[in-house]
């Protein structure tokens, strides 16, 4: 076992050096300091026990790769093996990132609907360019994930166990968050990744466990074998349609009591049937990342902001009217943007997300006569085509009105979008 | 949106971690002395992996036998609750009588009742003699147990005296007695095994099906190799001459 003092100097892989400054944290398997590298505080993550030669080659090429996105608080270099052991050095975690349990704790709680779809959002895109890179992350739970409560944006951290799709890094995965076939003894790939999710964005938009309802509480002493049992070979969702045994208990899982019904039902019916025994025993039968993204996408449209007492609300997008879940009032949501498969109720205030970037391109308004206004708040012009094939030009910070008919054109990180104003 | 205002924690399952302590009056002095200064060093600690543990809330109780046993509350308490009443050395060893009292215990009529339910203890025996009751039925009562069965199991060792054997029948292995020879190495021990063991139940695990148990032992004989005067009992004993024949 081998630990760094205040002042001791590292030398990187390819030139260069870090001192080390404090000690930040320390988990199982590792330390992680703030360093010194050249003038920049950096953090180096300094394991305990040499992990070995072949997890440091695979390190040093997922160095070299970069990484997939920038939800990714990735290796950027790799230590010499000193000191009897090695690290490696990253960005340090910005304070307004929380841990993800302590949302779980209910020590930090997201500011709106809005930061938790915009984290959920983020997760899978992290996901889905890790997927495309073709890695596995192996070691999905919810350590891995900071949290900014005012944004959603997200840090996926211990990326350390990230290995080419296929390989075998030896870890497992933590409890509560293995696919069943993981706990069953098998190996960690994308197909379990994309399961450890599913899990991971359950927890985060009800805060509680999927697999935790009656059965589950009504066992005294969760040892290893019934672990096996309750998560792996005879898991059962807590709102399973066709298992009632394991639905949630009062005073003990509040939020998703709370929240389930509360929830759009594309989400509902989703999680059914993701957790559903046909998708948890058919690993390549699972939800991809993409269609991850899709779904929240259209949960983030059923999202507007009330009118009347301007919270966010949850509207059901085939009925052209909701009662208000906060203040009881209702919302008429008639005034809709359509983009393929996709309706944007066209709600006063409401942000309209068209892509995946959790930045809003959109936003409506209302003038001094009531009529309703689209202001484009993305960089770039909006190309209008009018019922009678006029064509008119939204400028950035421009608005136009929300007439039905209208068709707008616009592109987004270069990829073109194609819209019609209707009423339902 | 008010749904998001009202959240509240996620229900823990709890772990209690359970210190049986030998108070008999062998441990009088330093070796008691470094119990405590260990025990109290180490809840916050336990109090810190706790509060930010999404996975289990970690309680502790404690159990100091000496001609009879007492325990240090009548349930157990979250560390930062537990107030540390310094133990105090004096009497027998009545350790077959310690394995009664936390059979009692280990039930749900017992300390095991949390709403939530409850993942298997870790149960932390620190002796530095022999038994001077009846050992073998008291444990043979306790290995019925099946709270004891599921249980992670580490014996302290405090000195040459302690009987090994007794602590290796009491762990179920010799891997999972750990021998200390100073004081130092005592507080060192005591604040990794506690450590160990209140992080396990949110670690991600390995290949090849290790235990939580084998887990545990792992990373504590890991550690255990960088302490100074303490050793696993499954390792050789260091040789008292230094081996002078060989030179
Ligand atoms: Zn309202």
């Amino acid at each position: 076992m081998s630990e760094l003092k205040p002042g001791t100097k590292i030398g990187l892989n390819g030139g260069g050096q870090v001192e080390i400054i404090k000690e930040l944290g320390r988990g199982g398997q590792g330390i992680v300091y703030l360093v010194n590298l050249d003038g920049a505080q950096m953090a180096l993550k300094w394991y305990l026990n040499d992990p070995g030669d072949k997890f440091y080659k695979n390190l040093e090429r997922n160095i070299n790769a970069g990484a997939p996105s920038d939800a990714f608080l990735w290796p950027e270099y790799i230590t010499k093996r000193e000191s009897g052991s090695f690290g490696y050095v990253m960005k340090v975690r910005p304070r307004n990132y929380y841990e993800f349990g302590n949302y779980l704790l209910a020590k930090v709680t997201f500011k709106s609907v809005t930061a938790m779809l915009a984290a959920a959002m983020k997760i899978c895109d992290g996901f889905m360019m890790l997927h495309r890179h073709g890695y596995s992350y192996q070691d999905l739970n919810d350590g891995n994930f900071f949290i900014d409560p005012s944004t959603g944006d997200v840090l996926i951290c211990d990326n350390d166990n990230v290995m080419p799709q296929g390989d075998k890094s030896g870890i497992m995965g933590k409890a509560r968050y293995m696919a069943p076939e993981i706990v069953a003894g098998g190996i960690p790939d994308k197909y379990s990744d994309q399961f450890s999710l599913s899990v991971i964005l359950f927890m985060l938009f009800y805060a509680n466990h999927p697999f935790e309802g009656a059965r589950v509480v009504a066992c005294p002493c969760m040892t290893e074998s019934y672990e096996k049992k309750f998560y792996g070979s005879e898991a059962i969702f807590i709102y399973d349609p066709n298992n009632d045994t394991n639905r949630p208990v009062r005073g003990i899982h509040q939020n998703v009591i709370r929240r389930w019904m509360a929830f759009p039902q594309l989400l509902r019916e989703t999680f059914i049937d993701q957790f559903s025994e046909e998708k948890l025993r058919n690993p390549n039968t699972r939800l991809i990342e993409m269609k991850w993204k899709d779904i929240i996408n259209k949960v983030r449209d059923e999202m507007v902001v009330c009118p009347h007492c301007g919270d966010e609300a949850f509207v059901e997008i085939k009925d052209s009217s909701t009662r208000c879940m906060n203040c009881g009032k209702t919302i008429n949501t008639s005034l809709r943007l359509i983009l393929g498969s996709r309706e944007l109720p066209l709600t006063p205030k409401t942000e309209i997300f068209i892509d995946t970037d959790n930045i809003p391109d959109g936003r409506v308004a209302v003038d001094t006569t009531g009529t309703t206004l689209i202001q484009n708040v993305s960089p770039d012009a909006w190309v209008v085509e009018t019922a009678s094939g006029k064509i008119k030009q939204v400028d950035p910070q421009g608005y136009m009105p929300a007439k039905p008919g209208l068709k707008i054109k616009l592109k987004i990180h270069n990829e073109d979008y194609n819209l019609e104003i209707t009423t339902k | 949106m008010a749904l998001l205002d009202d959240v509240v924690s996620v229900p823990r399952r709890t772990m209690t971690v359970f210190f049986m302590i030998d108070t008999s009056g062998s441990m009088e002095g330093n070796k008691i002395g470094a119990v405590n200064d260990a025990v109290v060093n180490v809840l916050p600690m336990v109090d810190e992996i706790s509060q930010t543990n999404p996975d289990a809330e970690i309680k502790v109780a404690a159990l100091e036998f000496s001609s009879g046993t007492k325990w240090l509350y009548n349930e157990p308490k979250l560390a930062s609750e537990f107030v540390w009443q310094d133990v105090r050395a004096g009497g027998l060893t009545s350790l077959g009588a310690a394995c009664i009292e936390l059979n009692n215990k280990l039930s749900r009529s017992g300390y095991m009742q949390a709403a939530s339910g409850s993942f298997a203890p870790a149960i932390i025996l620190l002796s530095d003699g022999g038994p001077t009751d009846d050992f073998q039925s008291g444990l043979t009562k306790l290995k019925s147990n099946k709270w004891f069965q599921a249980a992670i199991k580490v014996a302290i060792a405090i000195g040459d005296d302690a009987d090994k054997d007794v602590l290796k029948d009491f762990t179920g292995s010799s891997e999972s007695v750990l021998i200390v020879h100073n004081i130092e190495a005592l507080k060192q021990i005591i604040r990794t095994v506690v450590v160990t063991s209140s992080q396990i139940g949110s670690k991600s695990s390995t290949a090849g099906d290790v235990s939580k148990q084998d887990q545990v032992i792992k990373d504590i004989t890991d550690a255990v190799g960088d302490i100074k005067g303490a050793e696993s009992a499954a390792a050789p004993a260091p040789a008292a001459d230094n081996y002078d024949d060989w030179d």
